[in-house]
């Protein structure tokens, strides 16, 4: 772990050492490229890259035929039927190599686990012409009743009734026999000869459609607002995904906004927290401070956490109001939240202070991050501007300053990360790996404020020292991942 | 209509049967989806008074489940003061076509009977009923006298 404390200070090639487990994919770092946020300088090369994940964008169409292909397989090794199949794949979370060892080795244990058949037949006895249908208490002729594998008979009349209920109550792929205490499930070849309906056949199969995506651990929606985009990786993995057609970028696992390096389960309890305590946290949000040299009224027009007082010149820092002095060096201190080390002593109301304290410490600096974000969108902005100006006023070309750019999009990729580095502190034990992760995320600090101050002005900035800040900034974002996002 | 011709076949065997715990079994001529009827407990909190419910059918019944609501007020840990009650044979998830209201009166009945305080309405009354037996049959008993119906005559 030592190493590591120092590597982020001075050698930035100790990340190129190459770990193979990942060659053979050269096929899909194509779509990784779609990526148009990520113009990296050096971008460093997949395997060596904590986030890289591979993936594809499909259209509903190529997610329907690698589908039937997954049912065509399982057909074709097991000699069954599709409709069969698909519930079979469906009850098994698509695990089709799972489905086949089963059904080679005991196809009725899996029939039955898969609710496909039930425990023991329904011995129902029809004597003469005509029974009684359960459902609609008529008589009815033996040929209208029909049954599934499980044997109970009900009229052809109330199956269909049945179906058109479920379906527009939503239900598709979970429909029951009908009777009490009968959980085989509905096939969907009966339920297609049953239903008469042609515009719930529609229904039907676009709902079962999405049930059989939303139940592939290979496949995820894309969360964007309407967007047809169906994302497909060989594994479910926490990863970042960036959907080309509607430009969002989410978590494949969980498919809330990409978060590296906190894992699913605690974004999901952070963000539920956040939401919960969002009335505690307000007093917080207020936009000014004051200068703590002049006491002038000081508004965050910038992403910048290095604030230079427009009055008396002093260099503070944002979130913690002491001299900016004591942030430059290697130790940045100000995201590291201090417990009180005789906590266990105090009283319960004095600890659920404490506790309400620590969540506010973190949550000021997660909050402060995401504002930081929208603030830097302006600062795009203006650089473009401001380039379009000098192209125009031909000193350079539009090519000659992409180097601007650039730079923006990496401190917004480096900020992200550091924002998501707060609900992983708050939830973490405290430890000797707390500590290397407190350090590292203050590194990442640093450096992003150094960047973000340089990206802020950027034409008395030179050249080089920006491309020097923006290798910094990365290579300490990299390491962090990779040495605390599981992989 | 599906649920008009099974409700009133369902009606005429369960006035025939003559249940023991539920009756007075009233049906508005013109509407046959609303039936209001007597529920006759036979435990000791309750067996003193009788308690009015209603069962509302939908449209769509026998594919959708009927609704339960007490009209009488009643102490109990499954039912709350508006009369809901958490019956799970009637629940959207569980509800089988083929369950016939004989089975649901039943089933209610047994809940009367004995309260499940694992999952209650009332969570107050659920913990009396769970930590002082003796205190709940009292309250309820006392509860009972001054809200509940009289008990028909056989």
């Amino acid at each position: 772990m030592s190493d590591d404390m120092n590597s982020g200070e001075s050698d930035h090639d100790s990340d190129t050492d190459l770990s193979d487990h990942m060659d053979e994919d050269d096929d899909y770092c194509g779509y990784y490229d779609n990526d148009t946020n990520d113009l990296d300088i050096d971008k460093p090369k997949k395997t060596d890259d904590p986030e890289y994940f591979e993936f594809e964008l499909l259209q509903l169409e190529d997610v329907e035929r690698f589908l039937n292909e997954e049912v065509e397989v399982l057909c074709s090794s097991q000699k069954i039927k599709p409709s069969l199949a698909k519930m079979l794949l469906h009850a098994h979370n698509w695990k089709k190599e799972f489905v086949i060892e089963c059904h080679s080795k005991n196809p009725s244990k899996l029939l039955v686990d898969s609710k496909v058949i039930p425990k023991t037949k329904n011995q129902q006895l029809l004597a003469g012409p005509s029974a009684v249908c359960g459902v609609c208490l008529s008589q009815v002729a033996r040929t209208d009743l029909y049954d599934l594998s499980c044997g109970h008979m009900f009229c052809g009349e109330c199956w269909d009734s049945y179906c058109q209920v479920q379906i527009q109550q939503g239900t598709t792929l979970g429909i029951a026999c009908m009777a009490n205490d009968c959980d085989v499930m509905m096939p969907e070849d009966f339920l297609y000869s049953i239903l008469s309906k042609p515009d719930l056949r529609n229904r039907y199969s676009q709902l079962s459609f999405l049930e059989y995506v939303k139940s592939h651990p290979a496949l995820r929606f894309c969360p964007g607002p309407n967007c047809p985009i169906i994302v497909k990786a060989k594994d479910c993995r926490a990863k970042k995904v960036l959907c080309s057609t509607c430009h969002t970028m989410f978590c494949f696992k969980c498919g809330l906004e990409y978060h590296a390096p906190t894992d699913c389960d605690v974004i999901k309890k952070w963000l539920t927290k956040c939401a919960d305590d969002s009335e505690t946290a307000n007093y917080i949000s207020a936009n000014t401070k004051d200068c703590p040299k002049c006491h002038v009224c000081i508004e965050k027009n910038g992403g910048c956490n290095h604030m230079q007082c427009s009055k008396c010149k002093y260099d503070f820092c944002w979130m913690c109001l002491g001299d900016w002095k004591a942030h430059g060096s290697e130790y940045y201190e100000c995201s590291r939240y201090k417990e009180n080390p005789n906590i266990a002593n105090e009283s319960v109301h004095a600890q659920a202070r404490e506790a309400l304290k620590k969540y506010l410490f973190y949550f000021e600096r997660w909050e402060n991050h995401a504002k930081s974000l929208k603030l830097e969108e302006q600062t795009l902005d203006k650089i473009k501007s401001r380039i379009q100006e000098k192209v125009m006023n031909s000193t350079g070309t539009w090519i000659d300053w992409q180097y601007l750019l650039d730079a923006a999009h990496l401190l917004k990729k480096c900020r992200y990360t550091l924002q998501y580095t707060y609900p992983y502190a708050y939830y973490m034990e405290k430890c000797a790996r707390k500590q290397l992760f407190e350090y590292q995320q203050a590194q990442l600090e640093a450096e992003v404020e150094n960047l973000s101050w340089k990206v802020e002005r950027a034409e008395i900035t030179h050249r080089g020292d920006l491309e020097n800040q923006m290798d910094i900034a990365e290579k300490r974002r990299l390491t962090l991942l990779k040495d605390f996002l599981d992989i | 209509m599906a649920a008009t011709r099974r409700l009133a076949k369902e009606l005429a065997d369960l006035r025939k049967a003559g249940l023991k715990n539920f009756k007075n079994i009233n049906v508005d001529e013109q509407n046959i989806l609303l039936w209001q009827g007597l529920v006759v407990p036979d435990c000791e909190a309750y067996n003193k008074g009788a308690f009015k419910i209603q069962i509302d059918f939908p449209a769509e019944y026998p594919f959708k489940p009927p609704k339960i609501t007490f009209k009488t007020k009643i102490y109990h840990p499954n039912i709350d003061e508006k009369g809901q009650v958490c019956l799970p044979i009637i629940s959207a998830e569980n509800w089988k076509p083929a369950t016939k209201t004989d089975q649901v009166i039943q089933s209610l009945v047994a809940l009367v009977n004995e309260p499940e305080p694992e999952h209650p309405l009332r969570a107050d009354l659920a913990e009396e009923f769970s930590k002082d037996r003796k205190k709940f049959i009292k309250n309820a008993q006392e509860f009972t006298k001054k809200h509940s119906e009289k008990r028909p005559t056989d």
